[in-house]
């Protein structure tokens, strides 16, 4: 997934991806309503996951793919239709999860599913090392938009002398409402459902932007439209040039399912991945209101994007259980309260929670996880010099809480995933030496397959949601 | 200094009595204290009292302590409310036996009390897992059964020992628990119930897993010269050890055993001047069924990993070499939580005076054994018979 960068321009270096673990066949969808699904395939987040936990999630895996390491990045620009909160940052938080210099500047782009292209566009507008995240876990109506919905990241290093230069960029706006919305203080997306309004609406606004593009239309390799369904890309290429398979190459709803402002983001990853080198690649982003960016690539050497793994990869939920994770069959609240730990004592924690950071003793040289107190080993009372654990580690104990035993933070996130384990893993200091044990939940898994010994590896996934404040830390997932 | 003995010990029903107040509960327990002390005991010669309590479902969480005598009529007496989890109690007994020890008082009222069913299933949720690490372990998704059943992950990984050797200790308890009128759980059940019961947090199934109980129970400690007065057979604290662990179980180097176990049981020797082969029978610490198997390896009843190997002989049988939690243990006399540490001694008591309801044949010496959460804290107390007229 690495550039070389021996490009010419700025441009994308390198790219990450992200797609939930848990699948839905269309096949169950349509048993269930009587009717064609409106996508072959939808992938289901866990309910510990949201478009954070996605989003550092193929940030990590753009910056473990690249030559840039977080330390090196000087803007990031996230973009979801889908905040865990309507109002508030969360680029800090994803900041904080990947390790990103607190001085970086950031920029959200959000409220549309053409969100993507403004992320990208912000990306190739800074100085220096960029991380552009787009990552989207939209809902709908069971009935409507939900038996469509999907999830997903991708992310995108961007940086000058790239192999894949953003020639040109182009966009168009209109008055155009109602296409695809979502009222305040809501969750679901909803339609109108006016058939000639909307798909005229989309292909003229998407093909007025890239026809704009300077570019060859007659060489373009492959084309990531906004894709909502499988039908809609083709439908905008009926007023562009491009062949069928170029669009195919870009299109991945009927396999991740209608990832909002992901969805172009993660078939233009799809996309590079198709084309040969010394290519030309399209990316079409649209949003109601309506907006679309288009963006030309000059592709010298295409990266390994992961894509076609990525999508083959997963495992096949039944629908009840699908319905179930994404909380569209209720939510429960727990009353009462106990054991409190305050959001202050969370935040002093994060740096071991999204990072493992663990404590060495001055003195003796012995590991502390967490690093407070008296030193494990020799007893000294002198602060530890951080030193981070590895994201990979050993099961030292493992048990299973079974459907109905979770603590009341958890007991949610367990209606809706079921039984989860908790381990006690064992991991050594990335500097090799010595290691520490803390207690973690397993996530993404079979809980109950998971023995002493098996190497697990950390994820950042929502830990629980107290006071409307979602806490955030590693969970870990079988190797 | 005068050592310390027990002169009274009793407890209420250990149940789920989702109508009765803790202090009506303490009322109980502290009757049957006084209604076993052998001469003419007067409420009004108690000089201080010590009470374990958790405090679960909130309560009177302040002054909880002072809440109980004043209902007993104890009133103006020091009365001070221990707080360490499930060893609250065990504390609370150090505490009298060092104010009789010290010579600050000479008859000390040590109990606990726990009421733990009455609550929603929400509120229950919130309260149980409190005594484990709550920053990281409770924070992690786990529980009291899940961290007791990562140590059982890690017993079984590491010794040879399987699901079934954790079913004999309940299938022990609940045969010597059916004994006893005031067990919550007084029935028995067979090995093959014990072994297919639902899983808790596996490896550990329902039948590994003690109930939530509520109960109250009572010691009343006495120097020398009072227990002489008003005792005909009384029964000395002839150790008392006590030792802190780390609280969360991923922060020991040991996670198939609980060393402040072993340093408290090596006190309580040491004081004595007994070793393990002197025990006559022992009370020990069976939250879980993994608990007992660690204790008898933490308390030096065998070596690492030989745990089961007792089971299997029928060692801690009644009849066996070193009889076992003969009142039943936490498993089916149930586990108020407060309420524990001095209610092992209730039975302690019974048996070095030859009144239990399975009684150990002739024993001198017994041993309590009392942890808090999965092993933050653990007392350790050596009982010896004392002959009528030695004092």
């Amino acid at each position: 997934m690495t550039g070389a960068g021996n490009g010419t321009g700025r441009g994308i270096a390198a790219t990450g991806l992200y797609l939930p673990r848990q699948r839905l066949d269309g096949a169950e969808i349509q048993a269930a309503w009587g009717a064609a699904a409106p996508v072959d395939r939808a992938a289901v987040p866990a309910a510990d996951e949201d478009a954070l936990t996605m989003a550092v999630a193929a940030g990590r895996d753009a910056l473990s793919s690249g030559d840039l390491a977080a330390a090196d990045i000087a803007h990031l620009a996230v973009a979801t239709t889908t905040p865990p909160l309507e109002e508030e940052a969360f680029a800090p938080r994803i900041g904080a999860a990947l390790g990103l210099d607190s001085a970086v500047s950031t920029t959200t782009a959000t409220q549309s599913t053409a969100a993507g292209g403004e992320a990208l566009l912000s990306g190739v507008d800074s100085d220096g090392p960029a991380l552009v995240v787009v990552a989207d876990a939209p809902e709908g109506d069971a009935a409507a938009v939900g038996q469509r919905v999907g999830a997903g990241a991708a992310a995108f290093l961007v940086d000058d002398d790239a192999d894949v230069v953003l020639t040109d960029r182009t966009r168009e706006s209109r008055d155009a409402p109602g296409l695809r919305l979502r009222e305040r203080g809501r969750t679901e997306v909803s339609e109108l459902d006016i058939t000639t309004y909307e798909r005229t609406t989309i292909r003229d606004v998407v093909s007025t932007a890239l026809d704009r593009l300077a570019i060859d239309h007659g060489t373009v390799d492959a084309v990531s439209l906004y894709q909502p369904t499988g039908d809609i890309p083709h439908r905008i290429g009926t007023a562009l040039p491009y062949d069928g398979g170029a669009i195919d190459r870009g299109t991945v709803v009927d396999d991740v399912g209608d990832a909002g402002a992901a969805a172009v983001a993660i078939g233009l990853l799809a996309a590079l991945e198709a084309v040969d080198p010394d290519s030309t690649v399209i990316a079409g982003f649209f949003g109601s209101g309506a907006t679309a960016v288009g963006l030309g690539f000059e592709v010298a050497t295409a990266p390994e994007t992961g894509v076609t793994a990525a999508i083959e990869a997963g495992e096949e939920v039944p629908y009840p259980a699908a319905l179930r994770a994404r909380g569209t069959i209720g939510e429960t609240e727990v009353a009462g309260g106990g054991a409190h730990v305050s959001l202050p004592s969370w935040q002093r924690t994060t740096p071991q929670r999204y990072r493992l950071a663990a404590g060495r003793c001055p003195d003796c040289g012995a590991v502390a996880f967490p690093p407070e107190g008296a030193c494990p080993a020799c007893g000294a009372r002198e602060d530890y010099e951080l030193t981070p654990l590895s994201r990979t580690g050993e099961v030292a104990a493992v048990t299973v809480i079974g459907q109905g035993g979770a603590p009341p933070e958890f007991v949610e996130q367990q209606r809706r995933d079921g039984p989860f384990a908790v381990a006690i893993v064992e991991s050594t200091a990335i500097d090799g030496d010595g290691s520490a044990r803390f207690p973690a939940q397993l996530t993404d898994c079979d809980p109950g397959s998971v023995s002493v010994g098996d190497a697990v590896t950390g994820r950042l996934r929502r830990i629980y949601t107290v006071e409307g404040v979602t806490r955030y830390g590693l969970k870990f997932v079988p190797e | 200094m005068t050592d310390a003995y027990i002169i009274g010990a009793g407890q209420s029903d250990f149940g789920s009595f989702p109508d009765r107040s803790y202090r009506s509960l303490f009322d109980d327990a502290f009757d049957e204290a006084v209604g076993s002390v052998d001469g003419d005991f007067d409420p009004a010669d108690v000089d201080e009292a010590f009470l374990g309590t958790l405090g679960v479902g909130g309560r009177q969480l302040g002054l909880s302590g002072p809440a109980v005598t004043e209902h007993l009529g104890l009133h103006g007496i020091p009365t001070t409310r221990v707080e360490n989890a499930c060893a609250a109690s065990g504390y609370a007994l150090r505490q009298a036996v060092m104010a009789v020890r010290s010579g600050m008082a000479d008859l000390v009222l040590a109990g606990g009390y726990e009421v733990m069913t009455d609550m929603s299933g929400d509120h229950t949720k919130w309260w149980l897992g409190v005594s484990g690490e709550t920053e990281w372990e409770r924070l992690s998704g786990t529980t009291f059964a899940g961290v007791y059943a990562q140590m059982a992950s890690a017993y079984l990984r590491e010794h040879d020992a399987t699901v079934e050797d954790l079913s004999r200790v309940a299938v022990k308890n609940h045969g010597n628990g059916a004994q006893n009128p005031h067990a919550h759980l007084g029935f028995e059940c067979t090995l093959k119930q014990a072994t297919s019961a639902p899983d808790v947090a596996a490896p550990l199934n329902l039948y590994h897993c003690c109930p939530t109980t509520d109960g109250a129970s009572a010691v009343l400690v006495a120097s020398e010269a009072v227990a002489a007065d008003l005792a005909d057979a009384p029964v000395r604290v002839s150790g008392a050890g006590a030792a802190s662990g780390r609280v969360g179980l991923f922060q020991r180097d040991s996670l198939t055993g609980i060393p402040a176990s072993e340093t408290a049981a090596d006190r309580a020797y040491e004081e004595a001047g007994i070793a393990p082969e002197d025990l006559d029978f022992a009370e020990v610490h069976d939250c879980f069924a993994i608990a007992e198997l660690a204790a008898y390896e933490d308390l030096g009843f065998c070596d690492r990993g030989e745990a089961p190997r007792l089971l299997r002989a029928g060692v801690t049988d009644p009849d066996g070499d070193l009889p076992v939690n003969t009142s039943g243990g936490l498993k089916s006399k149930g586990h108020p939580i407060g309420a524990t540490g001095t209610g092992q001694v209730v039975e302690a008591f019974a048996q070095l005076r030859g009144d239990a309801h399975v009684q150990v044949k002739d024993p001198a010496i017994g041993l309590t054994h009392n942890v808090g959460g999965s092993g933050g804290g653990v007392t350790v107390h050596v009982f010896e018979r004392v002959e009528e007229g030695e004092l």
